[in-house]
């Protein structure tokens, strides 16, 4: 399911210029498509976590970044692990 | 429904600021997308969420307070995680994996070194999953072999070819017709679990077939010529004269094939007396002077 920008600042609770910056960071990576951006629900899924860090734990800019690129390579390794497993497993 | 003070680790008399500050170490811990794969976490945030939700708001704090609500129905609707777009392969191929954590595992040759490159988004040359069935064949078709038309889940069809002598739990492995690789890599296998049901008389032991076989007594007694099923078909049998319950006899060749040969059929013979009562029996067995003195039990009762 694809989201437009629209629908994703009102789903995200967010403004667009806040967008643009966390799109800037590279926090979130929509589809670049024409006319206008594609989001996922990973995308709107992504955005909440930034709100929470920011809104309820108290990171500031500089640590969402440190924050969700640790929760990235989390999910790299967690992914490869899961696989490894099932290798494993099939031998 | 669980005290929120209690759950925020916070007294009744807390300011708004205590339980701002209580709120936020609990989530720093225990926020699901910090501790993917952690349900337990996971459900003490909900909580945590649910009793932040009504203690820091004033109007609902009070309420709660006063005895006039409980802390039921509180709880969000379950929001979304990041981590569950980002796991269990949902995270394939998304602009944000990050394999820079392990890229340092995937120079070896090994298997390990295999998958964490494959996993880094280099080669494709997997090949495709193997997929499982199992298959219920008779008694017959596992000794004497057979072709078996195996329905698959997507409605296709697989012809299983059955050797002869299959035993209970073998698998069958059907190379390249599993799942086709996701890049270029060869197909998967099909592997076919093989269940064998019982058959009616024929017990299968090893490579050997036993079966009982009921002969009437005259037959027995005198001898005879009698016909009895193997596997392939029957056979006649010669009963010796004289033969009792519990004899045995082999039919040579008549068990499972196996490699340079067969086993054997063993037929345990089952004396009957007629299934009527038989005065001409009754008489002459009364008359019969050699079936006195003759002890059948005598090894077991002195």
């Amino acid at each position: 399911m694809i989201i437009t920008t629209v629908d994703f600042l009102a789903r995200a609770q967010v403004d667009r210029e806040t967008l643009e910056v966390w799109i800037e960071e590279e926090w979130l990576v929509p589809s670049e498509t024409t006319p206008e951006r594609a989001f996922t629900e990973a995308d709107l899924a992504r955005a909440k976590l930034i709100r929470d860090l920011m809104d309820d734990l108290g990171v500031n800019a500089e640590g969402v970044g440190v924050v969700l690129n640790l929760v990235d390579q989390v999910h790299g390794l967690r992914n490869v692990l899961a696989e490894v497993l099932t290798s494993a497993r099939e031998r | 429904m669980k005290d929120p003070y209690g759950v925020l680790g916070v007294v009744r008399t807390a300011t708004p600021d205590d339980i701002r500050k209580a709120y936020r170490r609990l989530a720093k811990k225990l926020h699901p997308d910090l501790n993917p794969g952690d349900k337990q976490a996971e459900a003490r945030f909900k909580d945590v969420t649910a009793a932040n939700d009504l203690l820091s708001d004033p109007e609902k704090r009070q309420k709660f307070d006063s005895g006039e609500s409980d802390a039921s129905g509180t709880e969000r609707p379950r929001q979304q995680y990041y981590k569950d777009f980002a796991s269990g392969g949902a995270g394939a191929g998304s602009p944000y994996e990050n394999s820079s954590g392990f890229a340092d595992f995937a120079d070896g040759e090994d298997l390990f070194a295999e998958l964490f490159r494959r996993q880094a988004g280099q080669t494709r040359r997997t090949r495709g999953a193997d997929l499982q069935y199992r298959l219920v064949i008779s008694f017959l078709d596992a000794v004497n072999g057979a072709t078996q038309r195996l329905t698959l889940p997507d409605g296709g069809s697989l012809d299983v070819t059955i050797p002869a002598g299959i035993q209970e739990g073998q698998t069958l492995r059907l190379r390249g017709k599993g799942a086709p690789s996701r890049g270029e890599g060869e197909a998967g296998d099909v592997l076919v679990e093989i269940s064998i049901t019982p058959h009616r008389f024929f017990v299968r032991q090893d490579d050997d077939i036993h079966i009982e076989l009921p002969i009437a007594l005259s037959e027995a007694v005198l001898g005879a010529r009698v016909k009895t099923p193997t596997p392939t078909g029957a056979v006649m049998l010669t009963v010796p004269k004289g033969s009792n319950t519990g004899t045995i006899l082999r039919l040579k060749g008549k068990g499972v094939a196996r490699r340079g040969g067969a086993g054997d059929e063993l037929v345990k013979l089952k004396v009957m007396l007629p299934s009527e009562p038989n005065a001409e029996l009754e008489t002459f067995l009364s008359t019969w002077a050699g079936g006195v003195g003759d002890d059948p039990r005598k090894d077991m009762v002195s």
